[in-house]
């Protein structure tokens, strides 16, 4: 399973691609919503990049509660667990 | 085929003379298939070809009957979609007049109510249009 240092690595690295932002902003606290500009229909994107990286679906309930890039480190990890 | 021309054209939103689908030919929940015949009175003909919004209105009007099919199909009401954003668009070449397009609709991701799919239509397999659309399906 992957260290938090990897999944960090790996979301910064097709996060910054895919939403054309530096990788420098995606900080652990920062907001990610507003960090990358995310409307309701780019979360389509974000499903689809987090499904081809780490191989598995989330839905709108796991979002829930997902407000900073660390909130979201944790769901990656917890799905990869779960895996 | 699953639905005749008028049997399409009631369960999607659009009208006359913005109809650019004529038949559903199968719908279910991996992709929707269509045909359509470029008409020399069709709005958007132009010197013997049916131009590029025809093409693209032809994609969305496909996931419109066919989410409109399959809802009815699940009992119930029509569902309606919006497009929400088109991407990764390329335009090949255009059909003539008198050209049956055939139309296919794949869905590759849905999150909530938003429906990631990609659109391809041909005529005797020649790759016409090909884009991705996100379609916002009010449920």
């Amino acid at each position: 399973m992957a260290s938090r240092e990897e999944i960090i690595s790996t979301v910064k690295e097709f996060l910054s691609e895919e939403f054309e932002v530096e990788k420098s902003t995606i900080e652990p606290e920062a907001n990610l919503q507003e960090t990358l500009d995310l409307d309701s229909l780019d979360y389509v994107d974000l499903v689809v990049v987090i499904e081809e990286n780490f191989g598995f679906k989330v839905t709108g309930e796991d979002f829930v509660g997902v407000v900073s890039f660390n909130d979201f480190y944790d769901l990656v990890e917890k799905k990869l667990a779960e895996k | 085929m699953l639905l005749s021309k008028e049997q399409t054209t009631e369960i999607i939103p659009q009208k006359a003379p913005f109809i650019m689908i004529d038949s559903l030919l199968s719908a279910n929940e991996i992709d929707f298939k269509s045909s359509f015949v470029a008409m020399e009175q069709n709005i958007f003909s132009e010197n013997g070809k049916l131009q590029e919004p025809a093409l693209i209105e032809n994609i969305a009007q496909t996931v419109a009957a066919g989410f409109s099919y399959v809802g009815q199909q699940q009992g119930g009401p029509p569902k309606i979609g919006f497009i929400g954003a088109i991407s990764k668009l390329k335009v090949h070449q255009l059909p003539n007049i008198g050209d049956e397009i055939n139309t296919t609709v794949t869905h590759l991701h849905k999150f909530e109510n938003i429906y990631l799919i990609r659109g391809e239509n041909y005529v005797n397999g020649n790759l016409l249009v090909e884009c991705e659309m996100k379609i916002v399906v009010q449920e």
